[in-house]
């Protein structure tokens, strides 16, 4: 490298003459694109050959010939036609935007109170930081334990029975909290809650508070101030959560293979149970229907707002 | 000896270099005086190499420096902000490049210890050569960038208003510092700033950067007696400009009309900028009755006052603000009274004028 | 409503959210103490630490066979390690290169950035095939670290952008007045003040790859990660002995967040060092 900067160097002088029409400045220009070229390319190799082409590669494969223990690089589609006439896949597909959606719209409910109370309540920045991180520690630790967590807690001899039980807002346990749709949506909403607090917080502890007291000087309500000021500034933390939170659920499978004992069978299981028995092609057409979910999902709510320019 | 001939540099629709040509020689104390904005970073970091001009070259000895990178120019810098390392201490600091360089670094510890010796007694930092560079104060930090960049025998250090992050009573001691480092080193130093005081303190020559190019460079008494032109009299805040009309022999605009010198001869009707210097003027009564070769009226405004010296604002009938400085050795000034109409009173020997007006 | 009110109201919320985002791991924590008798659930017959004995492999053998989590451990560390060099080396290294514009630096940062969004069942998926398809044996230190990268490296990557954002350039700028070489510039300054970034993109390389399943289910072949071994026990019947585990291995986490948080704690100071040189300026 530096060998070749020696040879720029006299390069660069003998095109004083103007044999080399660029100026000095467009040829440092051109040299430090070089080297940034360079640098970025290893990353960008790495992302175009173990990501970019295994995702080709799905779309590719959606097409080939199911046999039963193999697929062939004939193309048809074949396994589409059947995915889209099955009823049990569609209803797969259709639980997986359901609980999408729900999932979503309790991370919101549950969470913005919560980053409400973080980022504009709490105004002592330790006090703040503290809360944040108390929130955040759980997704340090193995994602797969806090999904187990869930069963000993919403058994039918778990924590949850066991106190409506001794309260006696209950005489028999209830049977529906585990292996149920429900087990699913809760074990969810817990973990990917702090996906939506987190970006939410960050956007309401920037809130200026002097913004707010004006508007309470003026006479507005706390209503009036949460709709017209508190929640337009942080809609772009809520866009943020939003997609961070749809992309993990929408991509799940491990929460309901666990607690839902096979009631629920998301779009992502019906990828490992056709890959379990070497249905490739069809786990494909699974794979590229999800993609495209989640392609429009996030096309949908960045539409709603420009994160990049609110950030 | 180091030449800029013709160098431009623009970043985007802004040009902060404009065909700039100077020639900096070897073993000489410049300063550039320049307002904020009018290139004189920007000068500097083409010439250290940080960045290339858009055409135009930059020579040391007569060898183009254009393509070559910084660090092989042999140029030092003295940061603003000092820009020193944070993680390594005083001494790290100013060995680092003995240490590191490319082009002969010393490997001898004991040769790099003596030479850091040495730049440290020179600087005056003997006793802080174990601190971190964040448990030492602000004109600690100054010497350590300088002892930095000099311990390395740099043909050239470019100071990029190094004094300016010091407080009053510092700048005031590290500028004789300086130039006695100088002196003992033999090595240029192009310091540039902002401040006329301290350019005209500081360099042997002392070159004014206006619009991107350099209005004009010379020796810092000549400078400041007979500025160039209308523009080198304005950073010198010392004179007060203004613009008119040659006639007959007088300058002549609104409100005002009084000789002007012999040379250069203005040419009837031609646009003509005057340079009448603060301390040249004295304040009479509006209905003083003893003859004066040359009057401008004005009507008080303010008076501050500087120490040794008094500044006080007056305000032509066109708006023109005019200063005059009456120093406190010679007779008590007057107190005026604000919006009250005076007579500023002038040798019209003292005026300079300027047939060409600058760009 | 008046924030009076709100703001109690609020906070005991908030409260209850901790309890629920805490809870289950604490009734686990609990019935991890489950004695050799009991099951995964209440009520606890007796205290004692039989499933951390029986984790360990300390127990007679009985009904109930041992997590295989020996090898697997040793897996997933070494691979944890491995995505954590790569990825860091990467992330610094394409952040570096961000400083510089170019053309299609937003492309290039969603590209990097996809790597973090794109579900880990997807990618696991498209490597499968890929492997299929070029004869490649898959295994956990081939396909599936490479992938580990994939998810780690964007993670990496921001760390490094937002360190270099905040970065002061002069200081480089006056070491190559100094006549250092930028690689030396590098090496010598850029790099011990990037360091506590680096230190944050490590960690949460580590992590992530450590926790990593989804990407890892369909690319690891025949020999499985921590994970993995714990994924498989999901369509069984479950024991004490996994509450156990995951004590252990939330312990674990924070230890290693405990680390991460002292070493921090020490280069702060340089970082504080760093802040007061501007304020000079």
């Amino acid at each position: 490298m530096m060998e070749f900067a020696g040879e720029q160097v006299q390069g660069a002088v003998q095109a004083q003459g103007g044999e080399n029409g660029a100026s000095p400045a467009e040829r440092r220009a051109r040299q430090e694109r070089r080297t940034a070229l360079m640098l970025i390319s290893p990353g960008v190799l790495w992302m175009a050959l173990f990501m970019v082409l295994p995702l080709v590669m799905v779309i590719y494969v959606s097409f080939w010939t199911q046999t039963t223990f193999t697929v062939e690089p004939t193309l048809t589609v074949d396994s589409w036609v059947r995915f889209l006439t099955s009823p049990t896949y569609l209803a797969s597909t259709w639980a997986t935007v359901r609980i999408w959606a729900v999932v979503l719209a309790a991370t919101l409910i549950i969470g913005y109170p919560v980053a409400l109370f973080i980022g504009l309540m709490v105004r002592n920045q330790t006090l703040q930081t503290a809360l944040l991180v108390v929130c955040i520690i759980p997704f340090w630790t193995s994602f797969l334990i806090r999904v187990i967590a869930w069963r000993p807690m919403l058994g039918t001899e778990g924590a949850i029975n066991t106190i409506l039980l001794k309260l006696g807002i209950i005489d028999t346990p209830l049977t529906t909290l585990l292996f149920s749709e429900f087990a699913v949506l809760v074990g969810m909403t817990q973990i990917y809650c702090v996906f939506m607090v987190g970006p939410i917080t960050f956007m309401l502890s920037r809130i200026d508070p002097s913004v707010i007291e004006a508007a309470r000087d003026l006479g507005a309500g706390f209503g009036r101030i949460f709709f017209k000021i508190i929640l337009p500034l942080s809609l772009p933390g809520v866009i943020v959560g939003a997609i961070f939170v749809s992309v993990m659920v929408l991509g799940e499978f491990a929460t309901a293979a666990s607690l839902s004992g096979r009631k629920v069978n998301l779009l992502g299981n019906i990828i490992v149970s056709q890959v379990g028995s070497l249905k490739w092609a069809f786990a494909s057409v699974a794979g590229v229907i999800l993609t495209t979910i989640i392609a429009a999902v996030i096309t949908v709510l960045l539409r709603i707002v420009n994160v990049r320019k609110e950030m | 000896m180091l030449s800029l001939n013709s160098v431009t540099k623009r970043y985007g629709a802004f040009t902060a270099l404009d065909r700039l040509s100077v020639t900096i020689p070897d073993d000489a104390y410049v300063s550039l005086l320049g307002a904020s904005g009018s290139g004189k970073t920007s000068l500097l970091r083409v010439i250290a190499g940080f960045e290339e001009p858009d055409s135009g070259t930059v020579s040391y000895d007569g060898k183009h420096l254009n393509g070559v990178a910084p660090h092989r120019r042999g140029i030092g810098f003295v940061f603003q902000n000092f820009a020193l390392f944070p993680h390594l201490s005083v001494e790290n600091n100013i060995a680092f490049g003995l240490r590191y360089r490319e082009q002969e670094p010393v490997v001898d510890p004991a040769d790099v210890r003596q030479r850091v010796a040495d730049i440290v007694r020179l600087v005056g930092l003997e006793g802080l050569e174990a601190r971190k560079v964040t448990a030492i104060s602000g004109g600690q930090r100054q010497r350590v960038a300088l002892a930095r960049t000099l311990v390395t025998e740099p043909r050239m250090v470019l100071l990029d208003e190094p004094l300016g992050a010091l407080d009053a009573n510092l700048r005031e001691r590290m500028c004789d510092e300086l130039r006695a480092i100088r002196e003992r080193l033999k090595v240029t130093f192009l310091h540039v700033t902002g401040s006329e005081t301290e350019a005209l303190l500081m360099g042997d020559t002392v070159a004014v950067l206006s619009a991107g190019s350099v209005a004009q460079i010379a020796p810092a008494s000549s400078l400041f007696s007979a500025p160039l032109n209308a523009d080198v009299a304005r950073h010198l805040n010392a004179y007060n400009v203004l613009s008119g009309k040659a006639e007959g022999g007088h300058f002549h605009a609104d409100g005002a009309r009084f000789p002007l010198p012999d040379h250069p001869v203005p040419q009837d009707g031609a646009p003509v900028d005057v340079a009448l210097r603060f301390d040249r003027i004295s304040v009479v009564a509006a209905d003083a009755a003893e003859p004066l070769d040359a009057v401008i009226p004005a009507r008080f405004v303010a008076s501050e006052f500087n120490g040794s010296s008094v500044l006080s604002f007056f305000r032509m009938d066109d708006g023109t603000l005019l200063q005059v400085v009456a120093h406190l050795s010679g007779p008590p000034p007057r107190s005026f009274e604000s919006g009250a109409l005076y007579k500023l009173a002038f040798d019209p020997r003292d005026v300079i004028s300027f047939t060409e007006r600058a760009a | 409503m008046e924030a009076r009110v709100l703001k109690p109201i609020l906070g005991v919320y908030c409260a209850a959210f901790i309890l629920f985002l805490y809870g289950p791991m604490i009734v686990l924590a609990i019935l991890s103490f489950q004695g050799a008798g009991g099951g995964p659930q209440f009520p606890i017959i007796e205290w004692s630490t039989y499933w951390y004995r029986h984790l360990l492999g300390m127990t007679e053998p009985g009904r109930i066979s041992r997590l295989p989590i020996g090898d697997s451990l040793l897996r997933s560390l070494t691979l944890a390690v491995m995505t954590t060099v790569v990825s860091t080396v990467l992330g610094v290294v394409t952040a570096q290169g961000f400083r510089t514009r170019f053309k299609g630096s937003g492309v290039v940062f969603y590209l990097v950035i996809l790597g973090m969004i794109v579900p880990g069942v997807l990618v696991g998926l498209g490597m499968a095939l890929l492997s299929n398809l070029l004869g490649i044996n898959r295994s956990w230190w081939g396909t599936a670290f490479v992938l580990h990268v994939v998810y780690t490296f964007p993670f990496a990557f921001l760390v490094m952008l937002a360190i270099f954002n905040r970065f002061d350039r002069s200081v480089e700028e006056a070491s190559l007045s100094l006549g250092v070489s930028p690689a030396q510039t590098f090496r010598r300054v850029t790099f011990p003040m990037i360091f506590p970034g680096v230190l944050s993109a490590m960690l949460f390389s580590f992590t992530l790859s450590y926790d990593e399943f989804s990407r890892t289910l369909f690319t690891s072949g025949r020999e499985l990660t921590l994970p993995l071994t714990i994924y498989g026990t999901f369509s069984v019947e479950i024991y004490p002995n996994i509450f156990a585990f995951g004590v252990l291995t939330t312990l674990f986490s924070f230890t290693l967040l405990l680390i991460y948080a002292l070493l921090m704690l020490r280069a702060v100071r340089s970082a504080r060092s760093f802040k007061g040189q501007e304020e000079a300026a």
